[in-house]
């Protein structure tokens, strides 16, 4: 398989020839991904916005935002404004720096999961032996946060939205786990990128989706769940508890747990077309199709074309799985919390454990479809 | 045993119809996406209020004899009807001096206007009723002699037609050309129809005793 | 020292630093709320540590365990029962303070000692990182700890066992007390639902 395009490669080795020693050549390259990613994060949030507002309005037979920039896509950028130059209170009786510390324990778990998603071969900023693990326990930080919002904001709500969100995040946290367990065991590490590349071969035919049938679902269930989306929207529901743990803030700190909640939308539907449909891969097998057509693997347009169809690929999926997000949050009625706790420990954590048993069973039945 | 795995068929039925109920749902919501949007621009655009509407109710003064039938039927007795008895000659007469109804506690369920023996009483087609003072909804004779504006003859707004007015089978307003008619037939229509049915027949009849 | 030994030392100065700071604060601070967050700094530091000795699973499983689930447990424990009494001072408490400060010193001795009387194998240079620790785990687990490591999870069951026979009370069969004695609440009263198709059927037919 080839490597494709090595950005960082050639940057170190472009710096070195100007005479720069390689360690210092590979700090200067660090922040430059990183940047890059915080600021990719963000207007995929912006996109997942703008996408949320028409397409509940499109579900609604309205028309939602129009006026800021062509079809109101202008509209988001224009509530961050907004959110940025209001006042930020701090209520009296509030706890001051919990309170301020809260949201920032909320959204730095966030945008730290972006490490692990890669968009192409070489497109990611780590590639960490423990890859997908790291979402796993860098997202269980983040009820910390919400509890200590819940706490510092001195409100009944708030403290009964961040024990919930707490308790919701804690129980599906499980299944969702076990779910992507399974995917690590039938690709035989829990690297993203190799777990993309398992998946590689016949195009859609040989995607995850196919072989975890109950797994993507456990998945896609639990982070929603996690994410805090409409079905599972109880810390925040607004007929009970106002607005959950983000009751008295305003200002920049409830943008930042507004921002929080959308990274987490786009990054389990990122982390979901890593996992199930293929990571950056086309339907066909491009390989095979350069093949077909005569071209070298290592020519340089071919590697263009493949690293920017590889980053259009992963966002279409992830932008259909937002979607799908979005049309189940217009259909589906929010669940009491005890049904929310029975789903996920009855109904999630038995079948996911199920599943995890006939993915180890078929693995050694069939290591030819299974990933020996 | 046998019933153990009965139980766990039941729960794997069940759980297969809860997720067909929800793909069901998601194909409605699915659905719903591709109607068109029926949104009204509120301020630009208005839609015409229908014939009937029960809007803001209107008075005439002149034609009020002050006999209170609207204060009796109104539910609870809203309009205030300030009149005292003026001599002239040897008759006694009701005189009106004020007439009001505050269409913040009004409920617009017109049986005043139904009631009215002398149909001073009306409703209008006005119902954009906001103030920043509750008083100022408190309406005396003077305002509502006032006519409302009527949405079609506004220069900066854009009149639509209600649903029920539109063309069969449309249901966006906005790109409806302006003389093309409701869907079924309009009163007159019907009386039109009627009439020459029944000079169809007369005919009918004539020839009948002409030929017998 | 080139670079990354710098970035590594400057790292574990912090890292340290700020364990030893956030261990003193859980112990030292009055509220208990923010004892529980300090507990929680404390063990993403001790994560940072077990980073810096190429420890990248134990790092993870300690901030997904430790900090995931049982400070989240004891934040959850205490923001339930949370009521924010002021508590009258007990008679003797220097006495307790000062005992406890002894103890704790104490300990520290011991393991001081302990520490600098161990002869360490100290390489110049660390070990070779092991790339997929996760799988090295995994052969010790199934081969020299196998017993630690199933007794462990025996433990582990008969702990969830336990939980739940706790939670659900109406599993063990109780000696019930006397009727008179029960005071029940008052509940609303409610009909008992009937299906749907049983409804239909013994509705009266209206004639």
């Amino acid at each position: 398989m080839n490597s494709g395009i090595d950005l960082q490669g050639s940057f170190i080795e472009s710096l070195q020839d100007l005479g720069i020693p390689a360690g210092a050549a590979k700090v200067l390259w660090m922040p430059l991904p990183m940047f890059l990613v915080i600021i990719g994060a963000t207007m995929g949030v912006l996109v997942a916005i703008w996408l949320e507002r028409k397409i509940s309005a499109a579900a609604q037979q309205r028309i939602g935002p129009e006026y800021a920039g062509p079809l109101g896509v202008l509209q988001p950028v224009a509530d961050g404004i907004k959110l940025v130059f209001k006042e930020d209170v701090v209520p009296t009786k509030s706890d001051r720096w919990l309170f301020t510390l809260g949201p920032i324990l909320v959204v730095i778990p966030a945008f730290f999961s972006y490490l692990i998603i890669p968009f192409g071969q070489n497109l990611v900023i780590t590639d960490i032996a423990l890859g997908i693990f790291i979402w796993i326990v860098v997202s269980s930080i983040a009820p910390i946060g919400l509890l200590m919002s819940g706490y510092a904001s001195n409100n009944k709500y708030s403290l009964l939205g961040g024990l919930r969100a707490a308790a919701q995040s804690i129980s599906y946290e499980i299944p969702l786990a076990l779910a992507v367990l399974a995917v690590v065991l039938m690709s035989n590490s829990a690297s993203t990128i190799d777990i993309v590349e398992q998946q590689a071969g016949y195009g859609i035919l040989s995607w995850n989706v196919w072989r975890q049938p109950v797994g993507f679902l456990i998945f896609w269930v639990a982070a929603l769940a996690e994410a805090e989306r409409l079905p599972f929207d109880l810390p925040e529901a607004e007929e009970e508890l106002i607005a959950g743990y983000m009751t008295e803030y305003s200002g920049m700190k409830f943008a930042l747990f507004f921002l929080g909640s959308y990274v987490n939308l786009v990054l389990s539907a990122l982390l979901f077309a890593v996992l199930y449909l293929g990571g950056w891969e086309f339907f066909i097998p491009l390989s095979r199709l350069s093949d077909w057509l005569g071209v070298s693997e290592t020519s340089s347009w071919l590697q263009i074309v493949t690293a920017s169809l590889g980053i259009t690929m992963t966002l279409l999926k992830a932008y259909f799985l937002v979607f799908l997000a979005i049309l189940l949050r217009w259909t589906t009625p929010r669940l009491r919390i005890d049904q929310l706790l029975d789903l996920g420990w009855k109904f999630l954590l038995p079948v996911s454990l199920v599943n995890l048993l006939l993915t180890a069973g078929l693995k050694l039945a069939f290591p030819v479809a299974f990933g020996g | 045993m046998f019933n153990f795995l009965k139980q766990v068929g039941d729960y794997a039925k069940e759980t297969a119809l809860a997720a067909k109920y929800i793909g069901q749902g998601l194909s409605v919501t699915f659905d719903h996406m591709k109607r068109r949007p029926v949104t009204v621009q509120y301020p630009y655009e208005k839609l015409i209020p229908s014939e009937r509407h029960k809007g803001r109710i209107h008075f005439e003064f002149d034609k009020c004899i002050s006999c209170e039938v609207c204060v009796r039927v109104c539910p609870i007795n809203l309009p205030v009807v300030d009149w005292e008895f003026e001599k002239l000659g040897k008759k006694k007469q009701k005189k009106l001096n004020h007439y009001s109804i505050d269409f913040g506690v009004c409920i617009f369920c017109g049986n005043c206007v139904e009631f009215c023996p002398t149909n001073c009483l009306s409703m209008t087609e006005e119902y954009e009723l906001s103030t920043y003072d509750r008083h100022e909804l408190n309406y005396d004779n003077v305002a509502m002699g006032r006519l409302p504006y009527k949405v079609t003859q506004d220069p900066i707004v854009k009149p639509l037609r209600e649903l029920a007015y539109l063309p069969k089978g449309v249901t966006n307003p906005h790109e409806v050309p302006a003389g093309s008619p409701r869907a079924g037939q309009r009163p007159e229509d019907i009386m039109e129809q009627l009439e020459q049915e029944k000079e169809e027949k007369e005919e009918e009849g004539k020839e009948e005793t002409a030929s017998s | 020292m080139n670079l990354a030994e710098g970035v590594q030392i400057v790292s574990f100065g912090i890292l340290a630093a700020a364990m030893i700071g956030a261990a003193l604060g859980v112990v030292l601070v009055d509220s208990i709320v923010y004892s529980a967050f300090l507990l929680g700094g404390v063990f993403i530091s001790i994560s940072g540590l077990y980073v810096l000795l190429n420890a990248d699973f134990v790092a993870a499983a300690q901030v997904l365990i430790y900090v995931g689930a049982i400070n989240v447990l004891i934040l959850f424990a205490i923001m339930l029962v949370n009521k924010g009494e002021a508590f009258a001072p007990i008679r003797g408490r220097w006495f307790r303070r000062w005992g406890t400060a002894l103890v704790g010193v104490g300990l520290f001795a011991l393991l001081t000692t302990m520490v600098l009387a161990t002869p360490w194998s100290l390489a110049p240079n660390s070990a070779e990182a092991i790339e997929y620790s996760v799988v090295e785990i995994g052969k010790h687990f199934f081969s020299d700890f196998l017993l630690p490591f199933e007794l462990a999870s025996v433990l582990l069951l008969m702990a969830m066992v336990g939980a739940i026979i706790i939670a659900r009370r109406d599993v063990i069969p109780e000696a019930l007390p006397p009727e008179e004695t029960q005071q029940t609440a008052y509940t609303l009263q409610e009909r008992p639902r009937e299906l749907v198709s049983m409804v239909s059927q013994s509705q009266p037919t209206p004639e």
